[in-house]
């Protein structure tokens, strides 16, 4: 279920990523990453000797000041969850991770979605539920005031 | 009596009988597919929903009749036309007994086959010119399928001319008063069922109205009595097959073991009976199988019918000239 | 269909060959120029729903087609979008299973599961053993009923009528079981955080049990009646083929990714209420074709019913429910619980800030997985070939879009 920190940390260092935190949380191990780095680290992981092959799921989190990404990665043959999470400015971009994980074709365009971030290097970047001509933005963290407001947002 | 009088009446009841049997065929797919499926079918106009039909076909008749503006007119009016036209026509062949037919033409086998053959025509017409992309494909379809299955239908019809001697479908009843065809002719029932199966755009071959591909085919955009049309041929395709099934392997309006004279009172219903018989097994069929794939379609009619029919041509051929050759 | 010994998933984790490399554009619509061999051809686009005979709820799906075969394919969803993540940061936690019953409205006890499970897991609540197992027997009741209804819309993908309504049949049975047990025959609300809703009520034993016995019968039934038709074999053999490393690559889960021979099951792999103490096999076949999926999920539902007939024997005395509090407030936190559903690994990933409704709350639906590898895998085969293939991954529109 746990991977070990200390392994996946090495794993990543002899990667070349030697910026990168591994913090064990009561969620699970926890990657945290910059966003320039993401493709690498995410590529690194799916080669690795623990074969983090299998992408469980990918979501956003508004955590006030800036969104969250979180990747739930799984190991099959290891039977071990990780996770990879990065930050993305409000309004900014965040890179398509489709050619590692084609799990993340859809999700990814939820994401970007329903937080308003930018989506690069994606086939296939239009929006995934909601109709166009509406910024609708719908988990964003915005203090709903007055039904004006929300009809004009 | 004016012959011209007579030939209209005859037209007139064929017409009736066509419009009859559609409405007792749409009432008894009902119900036979309801009872297949565990359910109850139309219950509540009239006794057990025997009227539902009726109140269908009114409410088909006063519906309104809308025409998508992208459609090509005067194809899309004809077509349900030419459609209905060749399955009223060949009524005129079937024998429901020794003097009750339309017309006894000498040829009524192969008038009822050629006039069946139009049928694709009208189902292309209405496909091309609905302009929707359902039925153009449903269209194409129904031509590929129909005009593939044109000749083993044909050629599984072709053992029994050939025991026979003769193609008035009368003279196909009366040869079979001592023993019907299916018992010799069995591998041709076969092959004829399969390919007028497909004839009939029915189940597990309704490629051209696949309702889970193409919505509902050739007919999607067609509604109120145009449509009503396009249905009602179906039906009466149905039964014409059905006959044609009857009068070549199942002794036509005759029943063994029955003197000819007592019959004869009573053919047109023995006939009547026996081609429900037949269409309640193609609704059975109808309830029970998945539809097969469009190129697996293909690949049977001309790998497996086509071989399979002129192989038992032969068989029926040298058959049939061993015997008369044993019997000079 | 005889029980194949190699149809079973070995125990322990999965074994993964290589991670899937893309080869093309999997997604959207490719253009391939007018007039191939110098003949003037023109590519069809057509829209398979949202208004559709065949498409699951409201899917559409943007198919071109070159006559009958697709050669590109989209999919289009949102239809059904009513924002389950966003309301259920203005729900309180236990009334989280009222929005998890809307997601797969066809299986909605093991949605409830799994946001119980995941709130149960930031208050660190202890659920007593009797609603452990409950809540195994109505899962597993619920999977039949789910299953019932993909085999019967599989069926009618592939054109046949009949299936469906014999299976409608013993669903109906299934409902009544679940109506009585928790009050609703699709939106149950049963299972809440700490426990269950309430307790079994009186003469449910002799209903399943019932049940159970005569579906011995009617399993078999249905699996000759579809299944051993010689027209639907031959339209699922060999078609749409998802291979192990595109399953894993695509994120398939449930009886999709065991049809794909990768034997990776939550209840066995990772056990949930009473799972560890019952006795069954994760039935998997390597073909990854139709039938593979189609043999898979008519063994999960005999495996169901031994399941049914083990929490019926096993049923522990006891509590319900455990003594929670009627205003939930766990700590700050974040947690991720997951059940296997009917589709799949049903996921809640579940941020808590401390108040009485949720952070954040994200909904891994399982479908959403199944439906991109269906996009991604239908160029090349023809129409009718698409529509058994959107059928088989058994796709539920309420989860997908949420």
């Amino acid at each position: 279920m746990q991977p070990d920190v200390t392994a996946i940390t090495s794993a990543l260092r002899s990667a070349g990523l030697t910026s990168v935190e591994v913090e064990q949380t009561s969620l699970g191990v926890i990657v945290r990453a910059q966003n320039a780095e993401l493709l690498q680290l995410l590529s690194a992981l799916r080669d690795s000797s623990s074969e983090f092959t299998f992408m469980v799921d990918l979501f956003g989190v508004d955590t006030g000041e800036l969104v969250e990404i979180t990747y739930h990665l799984r190991s099959l043959s290891r039977d071990e969850d990780v996770y990879v999470r990065t930050s993305v400015e409000y309004d900014d971009g965040f890179p398509s991770v489709w050619e590692i994980y084609p799990a993340a074709l859809m999700p990814e365009r939820e994401v970007a979605e329903m937080f308003g971030l930018k989506l690069s290097g994606h086939p296939n970047p239009k929006r995934l539920l909601t109709t166009d001509g509406l910024e609708p933005m719908l988990l964003k963290r915005v203090e709903i005031r007055s039904a004006e407001e929300v009809r004009s947002r | 009596m004016n012959p011209i009088l007579v030939a209209c009446l005859r037209v007139l009841a064929g017409l009736g009988l066509m419009l009859l049997n559609g409405v007792v065929l749409i009432y008894m797919l009902r119900k036979v597919l309801g009872h297949l499926h565990v359910r109850l079918g139309p219950m509540n106009v009239g006794w057990h929903g025997t009227v539902q039909t009726v109140a269908d076909v009114l409410k088909l008749l006063t519906k309104e009749d809308p025409t998508p503006r992208a459609v090509d007119k005067a194809l899309y009016f004809l077509a349900p036309a030419v459609v209905f036209i060749p399955s009223l026509a060949a009524y005129a062949a079937l024998p429901f007994s020794k003097t009750w037919a339309m017309a006894d033409l000498a040829t009524g086998l192969l008038f009822t086959f050629g006039i069946m053959s139009l049928v694709p025509l009208g189902i292309l017409m209405a496909g091309w010119s609905s302009a929707n992309k359902w039925s153009l494909l449903g269209g194409m379809r129904a031509v590929g399928q129909q005009i593939a299955y044109e000749v083993p239908l044909l050629l599984s019809a072709l053992p029994v001319v050939l025991m026979v001697g003769s193609l008035n479908l009368n003279d196909i009843v009366a040869a079979q008063d001592k023993l019907w065809f299916f018992i010799p002719q069995f591998p041709a029932l076969l092959l004829f069922v399969v390919a007028s199966l497909v004839e009939l755009n029915q189940t597990p071959f309704d490629m051209s109205e696949a309702e889970s591909e193409l919505v509902a085919g050739f007919s999607s955009e067609y509604a109120s009595m145009k449509f009503g049309l396009l249905f009602l041929s179906e039906f009466s395709n149905l039964f014409i097959m059905a006959g044609l099934t009857v009068t070549l392997f199942f002794g036509g309006w005759s029943l063994p073991f029955i003197p000819a004279q007592i019959q004869a009172g009573f053919a047109p219903i023995v006939f009547v009976a026996k081609t429900y018989l037949v269409i309640f097994f193609f609704m059975w069929i109808r309830g029970t199988f998945p539809r097969v794939r469009v190129d697996q379609l293909q690949q049977l009619g001309w790998k497996v019918l086509l071989p399979a029919n002129l192989a038992w041509l032969l068989v029926t051929g040298v058959a049939v000239k061993l015997v008369e050759a044993v019997a000079r | 269909m005889t029980q194949d010994p190699n149809l079973t998933a070995p125990v322990g984790a999965a074994v993964s060959e290589g991670a899937y490399v893309p080869a093309q554009l999997p997604v959207g619509l490719r253009r391939v120029p007018s007039g191939v061999d110098e003949v003037t051809t023109e590519h069809l686009v057509v829209n398979f729903g949202p208004q559709h005979p065949s498409t699951h709820g409201v899917l559409r799906m943007i198919i071109e087609a070159d006559g009958e075969e697709v050669v590109g394919a989209e999919m289009s969803i949102g239809y059904l979008h009513r924002g389950i993540e966003k309301l259920a940061e203005h729900r309180r936690y236990n009334a989280l299973g009222t929005l998890m019953d809307r997601g797969d409205y066809t299986s909605g006890i093991h949605g409830e599961l799994a946001a119980a499970m995941v709130t149960e897991k930031l208050l660190e609540i202890e659920v007593p053993e009797k609603a452990h197992w409950i809540r195994s027997l109505m899962g597993e009741v619920n999977r039949i009923a789910s299953h019932l209804v993909w085999y019967g819309t599989f069926g009618l993908d592939a054109g046949a009528m009949g299936q469906f309504l014999y299976a409608v049949r013993d669903r109906e049975d299934l409902l009544d079981i679940l109506e009585a047990v928790s009050g609703s025959r699709m939106m149950f609300n049963y299972v809440r955080p700490g426990g269950v809703l309430a307790d079994l009520p009186a003469g449910i034993d002799q209903k399943l049990r019932a049940f159970v016995d005569i579906f011995d019968v009617h399993i078999e039934e249905h699996d000759q009646l579809l299944g051993g038709n010689e027209i639907f074999q031959s339209r699922v053999h060999g078609v749409g083929v998802i291979d192990k490393q595109t399953a894993i690559g695509f994120g398939l889960t449930g009886a999709n990714l065991r049809a794909s021979g990768v034997g990776f099951d939550v209840r066995r792999d990772r056990p949930y209420a009473a799972y560890e103490k019952l006795d069954f096999t994760v039935p998997m076949a390597t073909e990854g074709d139709c039938w593979a999926r189609y043999a898979v999920r008519m063994e999960e539902m005999r495996q169901s019913v031994r399941m049914i007939r083990q929490c019926l024997d096993g049923m522990p005395e006891g509590d319900f429910t455990a003594k929670v509090p009627k205003v939930l407030r766990p700590p700050a936190g974040e947690a991720y619980a997951a059940v296997e559903s009917p589709r799949g690994e049903w996921g809640v990933h579940l941020v808590s800030d401390g108040s009485d409704t949720p952070y954040r709350l994200r909904y891994r639906p399982p479908a959403l997985y199944a439906l991109q590898v269906v996009e991604a895998i239908m160029p090349g085969s023809l129409i009718a070939d698409a529509i058994v293939t959107a059928g088989s991954v058994d796709l539920v529109l309420g989860e997908i879009d949420r």
